[in-house]
């Protein structure tokens, strides 16, 4: 058996309602016809699934969702205090439905677009879907299915984006056992420029579903900084898919940090597909009580001259359960490929577990390539080395601790985002950071 | 100040210290030699309160109090202060981060405001003078990339800016050219003073030519056999460490 069949919640039900966008579109119903057939066929992935192995959701599929939201009142200074950045274009979705009035889309540079998705339809149809594999993971073909609202950014050739833009997706615990469907565009034309930062945000302790697939499209010569925070509620699913397409001398920087949710699946995916491109994939996961995160990554290497670096640190405490698999293929006619990819874990627990494989493919005869994981503790020389100067062992072990995340912080390049992420990841270390 | 008595300690059930006696006095300057395996780093270890020593017997008294029940972290907020033999790299953890939790830590135990941004920078590029480091060693990450001197020069500042009453110097010249030895002694010379005590541990006699000490103390096989002033240092110098061990304990 490699699905579930035992699924609680009628999805394929849901999509009948008449609630979903784009319904006078015929391309759109193809799409989503296509991908409930794919979803039937294939349901949610069970442990059966080499790329499954270690995560279940067993419990997600137990679990009936509601598709349909409870109205909710947000002031702007409550949405302003869970936004990570001060100074940003903003698209605010709360309960997975977009809210015009917290959202900052005014004076919007010329050559970019943000809107929402139930907006944007009309101009999507040649990208959408493109990006990402429905055959083989139901969930993308149930996000397809389903999805409903997210955000579409279009940037225009030789047009740098002059502030970041923030996605901001709350889930207000406004309504029992959520399920949000949510799909991401983001489109940078020939040598365009932009951060994008997608924050998904849990204000209670509510049992809810988020479902998002992010799909970029980076034309030729085009940088992109995307940067990823999950801070879901404790009690929360949260699946994510986020898969690039580039061309050449594209570069595309991701920042993946996940500190919230019960469950939490990343896959994330890029394709080298021009010359001089570049992928950097990082990622941080803080881990405690009884969490449960999964990074599947996977960088393609297709044509020659391409680089990446990746980096991914975890932070585990109690008796929390992480994962990691990163795949990087480099393609028989991708020589010269240059690829570092590294998966470091500091456990704080006895109980606490980690599963790493970092993999390398290689079918090009001359490459530069080096991967590796480790799996620790704290070091005992600096524990005692800071202890001796006064520190106490709480103190001393917050400071390690932070010491070893700050890595991957230190790699944004963005002052503004790296201070952000950095304060959000101080009060989330054990005993509230430094 | 330090009054050590009858001091037993074990690692993994294996005897290592065998009853040392010292008493350290306001003001003095003790070094203690010895050869390799002596017990030399087992006792400043003891000392500073590194967990792994099992204490079996004796006691040790610091400023009227017993020091042995106190944590590591205590014993450093109360005035004591280990020089390590080999200081930790600490990346991703700001040499100016450390000294600012450091001294904030004694300052609090002391019952003073922790010092302002602008205090503390003033007061720690004093400090760096005296030991003649740039300032851009405060943004590094703890002794990350440091040379061997440059990792000793900054032990000597985290002493110079903490300004500990007992300061226990752990083979603090190993490493050391004949420049950085200088720049070290001028360092931990310029604390001297009526109310500082300074215990050094050390192979080598070259150092207490630098920091000339009251007392010189011999350490073989857990016990201190011999003691004297700087002359026996240069004694031990010229006869070698078997010298000692042919005339036996001390009485």
């Amino acid at each position: 058996m490699k699905q579930f069949t035992d699924i609680a919640t009628p999805f394929a039900t849901v999509a009948d309602t008449g609630e979903l966008p784009g319904q006078d579109l015929p391309w759109l119903n193809t799409l989503r016809q296509d991908a409930l057939m794919q979803f039937n066929q294939f349901g949610l992935p069970s442990k059966k699934v080499e790329n499954w192995k270690y995560t279940s959701l067993w419990e997600l599929a137990q679990q009936s969702f509601n598709h349909q939201a409870e109205a909710v009142t947000m002031s702007q200074q409550q949405c302003q205090d869970v936004a990570l950045l001060d100074d940003a274009y903003r698209v605010v979705i709360i309960d997975g439905v977009f809210n015009a009035d917290l959202s900052q889309l005014d004076s919007l540079q010329a050559g970019v677009m943000v809107r929402p998705f139930s907006q944007s339809l009309d101009t999507v149809e040649q990208q959408l879907g493109q990006q990402v594999a429905m055959d083989k993971l139901g969930l993308t073909a149930l996000n397809t299915v389903l999805m409903k609202e997210g955000v579409m950014v279009h940037v225009s050739a030789e047009t740098n984006v002059d502030k970041p833009i923030e996605l901001l997706v709350i889930n207000s615990g406004g309504t029992e056992c959520l399920a949000t469907h949510l799909r991401n565009m983001i489109v940078l034309d020939k040598q365009a420029s932009a951060t994008v930062v997608e924050h998904y945000v849990g204000l209670s302790d509510a049992t809810y579903f988020t479902n998002v697939v992010s799909e970029v499209v980076l034309a030729d010569n085009t940088e992109l900084f995307h940067y990823k925070l999950q801070q879901e509620s404790e009690n929360s699913f949260h699946i994510a898919t986020l898969a690039a397409k580039q061309s050449a001398g594209s570069q595309w920087h991701t920042n993946n940090i996940s500190l919230g949710a019960k469950l939490a699946r990343n896959d994330v995916h890029s394709r080298l597909e021009g010359e001089q491109s570049h992928t950097t994939m990082d990622g941080l996961y803080l881990l405690n009580g009884s969490q449960h995160i999964d990074n599947h990554t996977r960088i393609d290497h297709l044509v020659p001259n391409t680089t990446s670096n990746e980096l991914y640190k975890g932070v585990l405490d109690d008796k929390s359960h992480g994962v990691f698999n990163g795949k990087v293929i480099v393609h028989q006619d991708a020589q010269k490929t240059d690829s570092k990819e590294y998966n470091h874990n500091l456990l704080l627990s006895r109980d606490c577990e980690i599963d790493t494989k970092p993999e390398m493919e290689i079918y090009a005869d001359d490459v530069k390539c080096g991967h590796g994981s480790t799996v620790g503790q704290l070091d005992q020389d600096q524990l005692f080395f800071l202890r001796a100067r006064g520190l106490d062992e709480v103190s001393a072990r917050s400071l390690l601790t932070h010491a070893f995340a700050v890595e991957v912080l230190d790699r944004i390049p963005s002052e503004t985002v790296r201070k952000a992420m950095s304060d959000v990841i101080e009060q989330q270390l054990p005993s509230g950071g430094r | 100040m330090l009054e050590i008595k009858n001091l037993h300690a074990s690692v993994d059930g294996k005897d290592i210290l065998k009853g040392i006696n010292l008493t350290v006095n306001a003001g003095e300057v003790h070094a203690i030699m010895g050869p390799n395996g002596a017990g030399k780093s087992t006792l400043s270890n003891v000392l500073a309160g590194r967990d792994g020593y099992d204490i079996t017997q004796g006691e040790v008294i610091y400023k009227g109090q017993n020091l042995l029940e106190l944590k590591a972290e205590e014993r450093a907020q109360r005035g004591i202060f280990l020089a390590f033999q080999y200081p930790v790299e600490i990346p991703g953890v700001s040499n100016v981060y450390l000294l600012k939790a450091a001294l904030n830590a004694v300052r609090t135990y002391q019952g003073l405001d922790e010092l302002d941004a602008i205090d503390f920078l003033s007061l720690v590029r004093e400090k760096m003078t005296l030991v003649k480091m740039d300032e851009e060693f405060l943004y590094r990450g703890v002794n990350e990339g440091f040379s061997g001197g440059e990792k000793k020069r900054n032990e000597i500042l985290q002493m110079a800016l903490l300004e500990p009453a007992l300061s226990i110097l752990d083979e603090t010249d190993s490493g050391l050219d004949i420049d950085a030895l200088k720049t070290v002694s001028d360092g931990v010379n310029a604390l001297r003073s009526q109310e500082r005590s300074i215990v050094m541990i050390t192979h080598y006699q070259r150092l207490l030519d630098y920091i000339v000490p009251d007392y010189v103390h011999v350490l073989s096989d857990g016990q201190i056999v011999k003691s004297g002033d700087k002359e026996l240092a240069k004694e031990l110098e010229s006869k070698g460490y078997s010298w000692v061990h042919a005339e036996g304990p001390a009485a």
